[in-house]
């Protein structure tokens, strides 16, 4: 894998190993690493701002997730580790085209974008004029 | 012309004077010069002079023919006015004299005009019917309430005849015929038609006159009531129809007598607080024993606050009825203060209000259910979306890929992913269709549910899972106990929670599960409890019974039991509530209802 990582948030397997595919195929450089829910994700970011190791470039986070959803993430985020929020790319990735989660996504102003699934090379090709 | 020197009248105690025909005094008594307050030594010559106006009531000359009486006004130095009334006799002399007695009459008179005043203010008259002469005698006042004129001459049957044909007429028969042949008296209110036609009521009294057991004559007063009577017609229609207002709006009236400590109850009143009156000793305090114990300081306080003019009387308050239920009584009161704004009496309305405020419990529960339904149903529209969404996208995304340069290997997996996918899609059609089901559950379909057979059954088709498990469960349920429900939705809520039971045991502790049922109030409670992981409440508490949520880390956790088991048993008119703590297990309560409402 490269040095360069994004993290992918999502509980649902197939979508994980079919976008993770995608993202190989599409940013070669990168690394995808897979998390099952939000407290995965966040034990790992905060381990990794402990361990001064280099963090993800990107992140894709799901909402409906057991255990942690994308939201809680999100707050948890903004208020214990307020850096990683200005250092990572993130990029909701949810099923959900409920008008209430696309204007709440407005309301924390340090995301990068609302994806609806699929993923699709469009997405991808976007998502890397901003990593450019 | 006897010499007035010989005064024959010198000896006679009271005033009294002889004339001639043109009022030349010829003897007078000594008497009259006190009676008339004069000086003695002046004789009077005239009768004009001891009455003025003596001579000219007579035309200037006396006729020595019939006793005359006459009352005439007399004014003293004074300024003060006498009435005389001056009785003449003839003394049939053979010279004409006549001898005139002099009686002061003015507080006789004084009292008379009075009573004449009062009657004509009061439009009473009079009248006499004297049977031997067969002849009707009207007063003026009599006639002007008949509206004939001051010359007309009634008889018994015209007098009859101005009665209005009908009740009227019937009554006043009736009662002169009684009069007549008993002699009995009678006080009636009727009707006559005036002779200008004119309808009116009047009072007619009628007291015989007998001699020897024989009514000779009778009389009596007739009064004019018509304004009074048809004032109180007015208000005797306007009370009924308030009293059938208040009657059928189910009102209570009540007055209470502040300086006495008085309180007046209408019958309704009585009704409505299911009290005998003679148990209620109308005071205050009576009234304060029947309000139930919750209510009746708070109801006591408003009273006073009322009455000290701080709050208006508007309230609402439970009672205890003698038979002991209770009923919820609304109040609506007023005070009454005299000039220095001190109460001296309040008076208020009572309804009762039990079966409305039922009703609107009832409707308020029905809105809550309604409204977490609602809640619920939204929840489950964008869920379900985003399940379906979820799935479909995956398809969508695998099958695009399958057309870029993907290993053989690589091939086959996505197509396993895109089959997993449908597979999925499929399942959450079916919850979907089971969801949309329950919510369109027909209530009448319930019927008595066994419960003991039911979670046997249950627990019979789940049996390979408890041995697996190492599972006991005790059953504690009585053998007959029934609840009214839908069997399959019953069995789909203990097949949950069993299933769920041992899904979320903890590790190493060998499963074990406790039912038991209590009925209470015509409702079933069940308890439901394990030794399981438990659930965080603190955490999840407000979103446990949501659609697709999960609590623990169980790949195997679609996030619908619980959602449909609530639905369930909403949808049977019970409900679901737990307790739990995290490695201590869940204690689930179920309540079922024992009859329809």
């Amino acid at each position: 894998m490269g040095s360069k990582q994004i993290f992918l948030v999502d509980d649902d397997v197939i979508f994980r190993t079919a976008s993770s595919i995608l993202l190989k195929q599409n940013l070669p450089d990168y690394g995808s690493v897979p998390f099952e829910n939000g407290e995965e994700v966040c034990d790992a970011l905060l381990a990794l701002t402990q361990s001064k190791e280099s963090l993800p470039e990107l992140m894709f986070l799901d909402i409906n997730m057991p255990v942690m959803n994308g939201w809680e993430v999100l707050e948890e985020l903004k208020t214990a580790l307020p850096k990683i929020c200005q250092d990572i790319k993130i990029y909701i990735l949810t099923s959900s085209i409920a008008p209430e989660d696309m204007n709440l996504s407005k309301t924390y102003d340090f995301i990068n974008g609302y994806i609806t699934k699929p993923l699709t090379t469009n997405d991808i090709d976007n998502i890397k004029e901003v990593l450019e | 012309m006897k010499a007035y020197q010989e005064n024959t009248l010198e000896g006679i105690a009271f005033p009294v004077i002889t004339v001639n025909q043109t009022g030349d005094v010829c003897a007078i008594s000594p008497s009259v010069s006190p009676f008339f307050k004069r000086n003695s030594k002046q004789r009077p010559t005239s009768i004009n002079d001891l009455l003025p106006n003596y001579m000219a009531a007579f035309g200037g000359k006396l006729k020595a023919k019939d006793p005359l009486e006459t009352t005439l006004p007399l004014f003293c130095d004074t300024g003060r006015k006498r009435w005389i009334k001056a009785s003449a006799h003839p003394l049939n002399d053979g010279n004409g004299h006549i001898q005139i007695l002099f009686e002061d009459v003015t507080q006789t008179k004084t009292r008379y005009d009075l009573a004449l005043q009062a009657k004509t203010i009061a439009k009473v008259g009079s009248w006499t019917v004297d049977l031997t002469t067969n002849t009707l005698v009207w007063s003026s006042m009599t006639k002007r309430i008949h509206e004939v004129a001051q010359d007309f001459v009634p008889n018994l049957e015209k007098g009859i005849n101005f009665y209005k044909e009908g009740t009227s007429r019937e009554r006043i028969i009736a009662a002169v015929s009684d009069c007549i042949a008993t002699g009995k008296s009678f006080d009636l209110e009727l009707i006559i038609i005036t002779a200008k036609g004119n309808e009116k009521w009047v009072r007619s009294i009628g007291h015989a006159e007998q001699i020897n057991g024989k009514t000779i004559a009778f009389s009596g007063v007739f009064q004019d009531i018509d304004e009074a009577k048809r004032e109180r017609l007015k208000y005797e229609a306007l009370s009924e129809r308030l009293k059938i207002g208040i009657d059928s709006a189910n009102v209570g009236v009540w007055d209470f007598d502040l300086i006495n400590n008085e309180l007046f109850w209408d019958d309704k009143m009585y009704q409505l607080y299911g009290v005998d009156k003679e148990d209620f000793d109308a005071v205050y305090d009576a009234w304060e024993r029947t309000i139930h114990p919750h209510d009746k300081e708070r109801a006591a306080k408003e009273v006073t606050m009322a009455i000290n003019g701080e709050k208006d009387f508007n309230t609402e308050f439970r009672i205890l009825k003698k038979d002991g239920s209770m009923a919820i009584i609304h109040a609506e009161a007023k005070v009454f203060r005299d000039e220095n704004g001190k109460p001296y009496r309040l008076i208020g309305a009572n309804t009762d209000v039990t079966n409305i405020k039922q009703t609107d419990n009832r409707l308020r529960r029905l809105l809550n259910v309604t409204e977490k339904q609602n809640q619920r149903l939204l929840q489950f529209t964008n869920i379900v979306s985003h399940n379906l969404r979820s799935n479909s996208s995956n398809i969508s995304m695998l099958a695009g890929m399958l057309d870029t340069d993907l290993s053989a290997g690589q091939q086959t997996e996505f197509i396993d992913m895109i089959k997993t996918s449908a597979e999925r899609l499929d399942e959450t059609i079916v919850q979907l269709n089971e969801i949309v089901k329950i919510q369109a559950t027909d209530t009448s379909e319930m019927a008595p549910v066994g419960i003991k057979t039911t979670v046997e059954k249950v627990l019979q088709s789940v049996n390979a899972l408890l041995l697996q498990a190492d599972a006991k469960v005790n059953l504690d349920v009585d053998e007959n106990l029934t609840v009214l429900g839908i069997k399959p939705y019953i069995q789909s809520v203990f097949m949950n929670l069993v299933t769920n039971s041992i899904k979320y045991k903890r590790p190493d502790v060998p499963v074990e599960i406790s039912i038991s049922a209590k009925v209470a109030k015509g409702k079933t409670m069940v308890k439901f409890k394990d030794n399981g992981l438990g659930i965080d409440l603190k955490k999840h508490g407000s979103k446990l019974f949501g659609m697709y949520k999960t609590f623990h880390n169980n790949k195997d956790a679609k996030g619908v039991g619980l959602f449909i088991t609530k639905n369930h048993m909403e949808a049977m008119e019970g409900s679901i509530a737990l307790e739990s703590s995290v490695n201590e297990g869940t204690l689930f309560h179920l309540q079922f209802i024992n009859q329809a409402n």
